[in-house]
C-alpha cells in the first residue's frame, strides 16, 4: 500500500516539474507573460510618444506588462498611481524564492534599469528608478492597499510601508525613459 | 506496479502531459488557472 502511494506521489511530482519546466519555456519568447509565467520582448502595441499621461486611468486596471532587460523577460504586475507617478512593487525580495523568482528587480538594481510597461495595449519606455523616500513610500502604500489589500486602514498602510522600509517589498517609479 | 512498469508509465503519462501543454491551448490554460488558484489560496 505505502509502495502505491509512494508511487502515485512520485508520478504527481514529476507532472509538477514537467509542467514549470514546459510552461517556462513555452512562454519566454512569447509576446508578453502568462497569467504566471514570464513572457518575452512586448512586441505588439502601439508605442506612446508625447506628453506624460494622466496615469490615474490605472486605478481601474489590476495589473500591467512589465518588460525588463538582460535578459529580455516581461512580468504581470501591480501598479499603483500617485501624484501622477507610477509605481510597481516586486515582494519576497529577503526570500531564497524572491532570489529566484525577482531576478528582474536584482537586475534594475545592477543596472539594468530600462523597462517598457504594456497598459492597456499601449506601451511606454520608462527607466525603473528605486523609491526610497518614506513620504512617497506611504503615499503609494495607500494606493496599494486601496487596491490591492482589500482597502485603507492606518494598520495595513504601516504594515506595507515597512516592508517597503526593510526592503523585504521593493518599490520602482516607472520614470519617464528621458529622466534615466 | 512493478519498477519497470512504473518507469514506463511514468514516461508515457509525463509525455502526454507535456504534448497536451504545448498543444493545447485549453489544457495548458486550465493548467495554469488552477495552479494559480492554489497559490492565490495557500500564499502568504
Amino acid at each position: 500500500m505505502i509502495r502505491y502511494i509512494v508511487q502515485i506521489l512520485g508520478l504527481l511530482l514529476l507532472l509538477l516539474g514537467a509542467t514549470l519546466v514546459t510552461l517556462k519555456l513555452k512562454h519566454r519568447n512569447d509576446d508578453g507573460p502568462s497569467v504566471l509565467f514570464p513572457g518575452g520582448k512586448l512586441i505588439s502595441g502601439a508605442l506612446h510618444e508625447g506628453a506624460e499621461p494622466d496615469w490615474s486611468f490605472t486605478d481601474d486596471v489590476f495589473t500591467i506588462e512589465l518588460e525588463t532587460a538582460n535578459p529580455v523577460s516581461s512580468r504581470r504586475i501591480f501598479v499603483m498611481e500617485h501624484n501622477n507617478r507610477l509605481y510597481v512593487p516586486s515582494g519576497y525580495m529577503h526570500t531564497f524564492l524572491g532570489k529566484l523568482w525577482k531576478d528582474w528587480a536584482f537586475g534594475v538594481s545592477d543596472g539594468n534599469d530600462s523597462a517598457v510597461a504594456r497598459i492597456e495595449g499601449v506601451r511606454y519606455e520608462r527607466t525603473l528608478v528605486r523609491e526610497m523616500n518614506p513620504e512617497v513610500i506611504e503615499g503609494v502604500a495607500t494606493k496599494l492597499a486601496q487596491k490591492y489589500a482589500g482597502g485603507v486602514t492606518p494598520e495595513t498602510v504601516k504594515a506595507i510601508s515597512q516592508s517597503v522600509l526593510d526592503g523585504e517589498t521593493w518599490l520602482f517609479q516607472m520614470a519617464p525613459r528621458e529622466a534615466g | 506496479m512493478s519498477n519497470s512498469l512504473y518507469w514506463k508509465v511514468c514516461l508515457g503519462v509525463t509525455a502526454l502531459w507535456v504534448l497536451g501543454l504545448l498543444f493545447v491551448p485549453p489544457f495548458a490554460q486550465l493548467v495554469e488557472q488552477l495552479m494559480l488558484l492554489f497559490l492565490s489560496t495557500n500564499a502568504r
